[in-house]
């Protein structure tokens, strides 16, 4: 078969189902009172459960112990983010940091940087937003305009990133910038920045997003001065970095539950006896949800081996994301279940509050961590077309 | 799966196995009648490829299915998932007969070139009147009448069997459907360039080649659920997965197969529709989509939806 299209399916090992219960109980005791339950890693920033998670060792939990990491593996990460994820938890605070940009600083950071930065990730107190998006620069990410200028003892920083979830109330933003102007090779010349989002020359402004919320951001830099021990990695190897960033941001559960309590308010209101339609759009859902599991779960796999699933990360995020914009139509037009009047469910019952919520964020789905456009093309680079 | 089956099987029906035996296999076209191919079955016997999962012979159920996922990508016109499955309920398979499995609705897989035929309840017979029929790609499908026969212990969970060996050889068509047309959109050229180059046509072939690796997982799921003998309940789960989820990506890929194959794969005489039309009548085999969707739902229901994450990450009866 084509490069890309090996999934190897493994049981979890027996250490990462043990942690299961305990993320259950865990949840259980600890969201916060009168949280309404949300699947989207997006939604729910909440600094308090993420400290709290951070002291059970659930962030970080792969990293090196001197790095204040767990040194578990790949696979007890996955159970416990998609436990977190499944159950609706408030992640959203310390989601990027233990994702990417922890794992960016370890693989390419200095000594230093992994020491001052990633302690308070692993503990869920220190919070990163991306930097690759700017006003002019979506999918081509090697466009970027936003300049570095070498000064003494640092860089100066000038330029717009933009779409940057919760710069206004997360501490550090690593940013993709251009160091050198451009070459031959579009990809020279860019390097990354971590940037304090308190510090001088930053401005943050809120955007507001089709749901009302205005959770992210653009940022703006004016003679923003980084210095020097704040270069991620070798000047001008900022698209190698950044492109392994994006393995770690496209293979994840995250990108398959976005609309998961949809489908558990749809399994509560069709009851225990469902008629056989509302049956067979359960049980469909299902088989796309638990399939889609077994790719992400292999992919772990290969993370845990040490490859680089670049391919695998992006066939299984556009195809988890496809389903998660498919779930709530499907839903919304089998629902009420049971084929009962009212025709339509009142607008607080839970079902229609969990269908509204996820339909007005749905057009993110596609977009975030890379287009569906985008990882199609991916995918057909695996297949040999490009 | 083991290697060797694997290698030997791929093997034997590359090279045995080529367009004109599909098609005098088959009735597709007016006045003809699908003929057995005698031959490919005697090579496959003397191979001991028939004996594959049987009891006593070293091989399993990993090994059953992984030879259908085989035998899926090469269209091989012969009752293989039936002769393998019947001759691992019954256990008497070294004498090489050809046995068939007639299921409720009485219709047996090549039962007029089979030696015998067990009924889905148990019964082996070995007199049966036949009437030929053929599902939608043209694959003997034979309605058959029992006459004598002897009982044998209640084959265990053999309708479930026999629908996993659908999404088997169904994954299996779909890894060939997918070579095609990513065969054909690198050598057919339109506006001085292949076809291939277009991002229409990319996004066309990524679309494809998820819901191939989507429909292998889903069937690797459930045939590691039955080879590791998981408990009843998960393995029913797993099957109606990999049943449902095949019969889905069936019907996707092989619309944009022939789609970026254009009116050639629509002639008899392209070898994409020996493929395209298998996985479209194997769906309705043992069960469509719906129909394990929807008894599916019907445990998850039962289950609650505050253990719906339950189900989905350990399955049915686990907790």
């Amino acid at each position: 078969m084509f490069p890309g299209l090996r999934f190897e399916l493994g049981e979890l090992p027996a250490a990462a189902e043990a942690l299961r219960s305990e993320v259950r109980r865990f949840v259980a005791t600890e969201m916060p009172a009168g949280y309404w339950p949300n699947a989207d890693f997006n939604e729910g920033h909440s600094p308090e459960f993420s400290r709290k998670l951070g002291s059970q060792g659930w962030i970080g939990m792969t990293w090196p112990q001197r790095y204040g990491g767990g040194e578990r593996t790949f696979f007890e990460r996955y159970v416990v983010t998609e436990e977190l994820l499944a159950a609706g938890a408030p992640v959203s605070a310390h989601w990027i940091a233990d994702r990417q940009s922890g794992p960016l600083l370890l693989r390419f950071g200095s000594e230093q940087q992994r020491r001052r930065y990633l302690p308070g990730i692993a503990r869920g107190e220190s919070y990163f937003s991306i930097g690759m998006s700017e006003p002019d620069t979506g999918s081509d990410l090697a466009s970027v305009r936003t300049r570095a200028e070498k000064v003494a003892g640092g860089w100066l920083v000038n330029g717009t990133k933009i779409w940057t979830t919760d710069a206004h109330r997360n501490h550090y933003l690593i940013a993709l910038v251009r160091t050198q102007p451009p070459t031959d090779s579009r990809h020279a010349g860019l390097s990354q920045l971590v940037i304090d989002l308190h510090g001088e020359g930053v401005a943050v402004r809120p955007i507001r997003n089709i749901a009302g919320f205005d959770d992210f951001n653009e940022v703006v830099f004016e003679d923003c001065f980084v210095a020097e021990a704040d270069l991620v990695g070798e000047p001008g190897n900022g698209w190698v970095q950044v492109t392994s960033e994006l393995g770690y941001e496209r293979s994840g559960p995250e990108r398959f539950l976005s609309a998961f309590r949809v489908f558990v308010e749809f399994v509560r209101a069709a009851g225990a006896y469902p008629q056989r339609a509302d049956a067979a759009l359960i049980g469909r859902l299902a088989s796309h949800l638990m399939t889609l599991r077994k790719m992400s779960i292999s992919v772990a796999g290969m993370l845990q081996a040490g490859t680089d699933p670049a391919v695998e990360s992006a066939l299984v995020k556009s195809l988890g994301n496809d389903f998660e914009k498919l779930l709530p139509e499907l839903v919304r037009l089998q629902s009420p279940p049971g084929g009962h009047w009212p025709a339509q469910l009142p607008p607080d019952h839970p079902l229609e509050r969990c269908l509204r919520q996820t339909l007005l964020h749905s057009p993110s789905f596609t977009l975030r961590g890379g287009t569906r456009e985008i990882l199609r093309g991916v995918v057909a680079r695996g297949l040999g077309l490009r | 799966m083991d290697a060797l089956i694997e290698d030997t099987a791929e093997r034997i029906f590359s090279d045995r196995i080529d367009k004109a035996m599909l098609e005098r296999a088959e009735t597709t076209l007016p006045g003809t009648i699908g003929e057995f191919p005698a031959a490919l079955w005697e090579t496959v016997r003397d191979a001991g490829l028939h004996l594959v999962g049987s009891p006593d012979t070293g091989t399993d159920y990993g090994d059953l299915f992984g030879l259908l996922k085989v035998a899926g990508r090469h269209a091989v016109p012969l009752p293989l998932a039936e002769i393998l499955l019947a001759n691992a309920v019954t256990g008497d398979g070294e004498a090489g007969a050809i046995t068939t499995i007639a299921a409720a609705d009485n219709v047996a897989p090549w039962a007029r070139a089979a030696d015998r035929v067990l009924t889905i309840d148990g019964e082996l017979a070995r007199e049966f009147a036949v009437e030929p029929g053929a599902n939608l790609a043209g694959e003997a499908r034979d309605r058959v009448v029992v006459q004598n026969p002897v009982r044998i212990a209640a084959p265990d969970r053999l309708h479930e069997r026999l629908a996993l060996s659908r999404a088997a050889l169904t994954a299996g068509a779909l890894e060939r459907i997918l070579a095609y047309a990513v065969a054909y959109a690198t050598e057919r050229r339109q506006f001085g360039r292949p076809i291939a180059k277009f991002q229409a046509v990319q996004n066309s072939l990524a679309v494809l080649a998820g819901e191939v690796a989507a429909a292998v997982c889903a069937c690797d799921g459930a045939v590691a659920a039955v080879e590791s003998a998981l408990p009843g309940p998960r393995q029913t789960d797993e099957i109606a997965v990999a049943k449902a989820r095949c019969g889905e990506a069936a019907g996707i890929a092989a619309e944009i197969a022939h789609q970026v194959h254009g009116a050639m794969g629509f002639t008899h005489e392209h070898g994409l529709h020996h493929f395209t039309r298998r996985v479209w009548a194997w769906r309705d085999e043992y069960g469509r989509e719906r129909q394990w969707q929807a008894e599916l739902g019907q445990r998850i229901a039962a289950n609650g939806a505050d253990n719906l994450w339950d189900f989905i990450a350990r399955g049915h009866g686990t907790a």
